[in-house]
């Protein structure tokens, strides 16, 4: 039986290059080959590589879509949507479909990192058995770890190298993409803020946390943001955990981190990346928070589902941890 | 707390909604507007409303049938970012009333 007939019709493939011009000779033939069968192409990377592959495209510049994944992919849970969207407003017009996505580089912190490598492994369940469509996901390799690299061939099917294209011998499986985030996350140092939660206390709870997030840095926007973030999460926790869960938060001089723990599991990978619907009844709690916080990690473990919500400090709002030299003056009698 | 607007014929929202009120003001919603009209809701006090207490806006307003709008007044920030990012912003049946009445 051939194997290859029997493949998704998704294709998703690492690109594997070293500086600016291996990738342009790796992305620029693969979007050719796009132009000359006349399909529709989206190209999601950071705004200098917009530039230099408009630059080497040169008259067919515009016969590209683009976008800023600095932008999209600061949450990089907000990518997949991305994607589908393009795919199914595509798919039917164009003769075919294809992109270019790079959703890791070297200054991603490590919490990010994680994210954006389980969004790699989630993009092979969103598309498994969905319409033929291609997308090439560029890696730094002069520039990422070595384990990044080698994570990028567990959650692609094909790498392209200096070598040419090969399917990936370590690519991981879609079931196995598809499995709960285990990985424990780091404990915090100290935290500004313990309770536990339940379905009365949740108003006294959102007003703590509303103050403690304000003392921390945030603006008004974004404190109101992770409140109402949270109370999702929250609500959940108390309706399908067992009516009660625990939430801290605490904060560092980068972000303010919400987390919320309780009971239970959530079966459905893809239940904080999937744009709700007409459905009056879907859950929409966890589209929610990742539309309104910079980073949301989830994890289940031991009949435990931990979700910890993420905003940025901004360095306005960071201006505001910097300390009273007094007060340092103070200490040091100490 | 909720309760009735004579000018405009509606109701009035403050204080928070989420899931320990939102199903009672579901109720409650069923059950007060007249059969015909657009029912006016003013909202300019609801300092929190979380996703269930949406739902309760926007099945009402679906309740009403066709042709009819449940009229809100004073959007909040925090509701109006809810309602946007849930899809939930541009229903037909819901619209942001430019009357300029207090309700009373």
């Amino acid at each position: 039986m051939n194997r290859e007939a029997e493949a998704p019709s998704f294709r998703h493939e690492a690109l594997f290059y070293s500086g600016w011009p291996e990738f342009v000779a790796g992305t620029v033939p693969f979007i050719r080959r796009g132009l000359a069968s006349d399909e529709a192409i989206l190209v999601v990377v950071s705004p200098e590589k917009i530039d230099l592959l408009r630059t080497a495209l040169d008259r067919d510049a515009d016969r590209v879509t683009y976008a800023n994944m600095t932008e999209v992919g600061s949450n990089p849970a907000r990518i997949i949507p991305l994607w589908q969207e393009f795919v199914t407003a595509n798919v039917r017009r164009a003769s075919g479909v294809r992109g270019i996505g790079e959703p890791i580089w070297r200054d991603r912190s490590d919490d990010e990192l994680a994210e954006c490598q389980r969004h790699e492994s989630l993009l092979n369940v969103v598309f498994e058995s969905g319409p033929a469509w291609q997308l090439m996901c560029p890696y730094d390799v002069a520039q990422l770890a070595p384990q990044v690299v080698a994570e990028a061939r567990c959650s692609h099917r094909h790498v392209l190298d200096q070598t040419g294209t090969s399917r990936s011998l370590e690519f991981r499986g879609v079931d196995a993409c598809a499995a709960p985030f285990a990985r424990p996350l780091p404990e915090p140092g100290s935290v500004a803020l313990e309770t536990s939660i339940d379905r009365l206390s949740l108003p006294a709870v959102r007003a703590q946390l509303a103050r403690r997030a304000t003392d921390a840095g945030l603006s008004r926007t974004e404190t109101m943001h992770l409140v109402t973030a949270a109370n999702e999460v929250a609500s959940n926790s108390v309706i399908h955990g067992g009516g009660r869960g625990t939430l801290r938060m605490w904060a560092d001089s980068h972000k303010v981190v919400c987390e919320i723990r309780g009971r239970g599991a959530i079966g459905d990978p893809l239940a904080d990346r999937t744009r709700p619907g007409t459905d009056f009844a879907a859950a929409r709690g966890l589209w929610l928070a990742n539309q309104l916080c910079d980073l949301m990690q989830i994890r289940s473990f031991d009949n435990l589902t931990v979700v910890r919500l993420h905003m940025r400090l901004r360095p306005r709002a960071r201006l505001s941890l910097v300390r009273d030299p007094g007060a340092g003056g103070a200490a040091s009698l100490n | 707390m909720v309760s009735r607007t004579a000018i405009p014929v509606g109701l009035k929202f403050a204080g928070e909604m989420d899931i320990n009120n939102s199903g009672a003001i579901a109720r409650c919603l069923m059950t007060t507007f007249p059969d015909r009209g657009n029912p006016h809701l003013d909202l300019s006090n609801l300092v929190f409303c979380d996703i269930s207490g949406i739902r309760a806006l926007v099945t009402c307003a679906q309740n009403l049938g066709p042709g009819r709008q449940l009229q809100i007044h004073g959007l909040p920030e925090q509701l109006e970012t809810v309602m946007r990012v849930t899809g939930w912003a541009d229903l037909p049946c819901l619209a942001v009333c430019e009357c300029r009445v207090a309700p009373i």
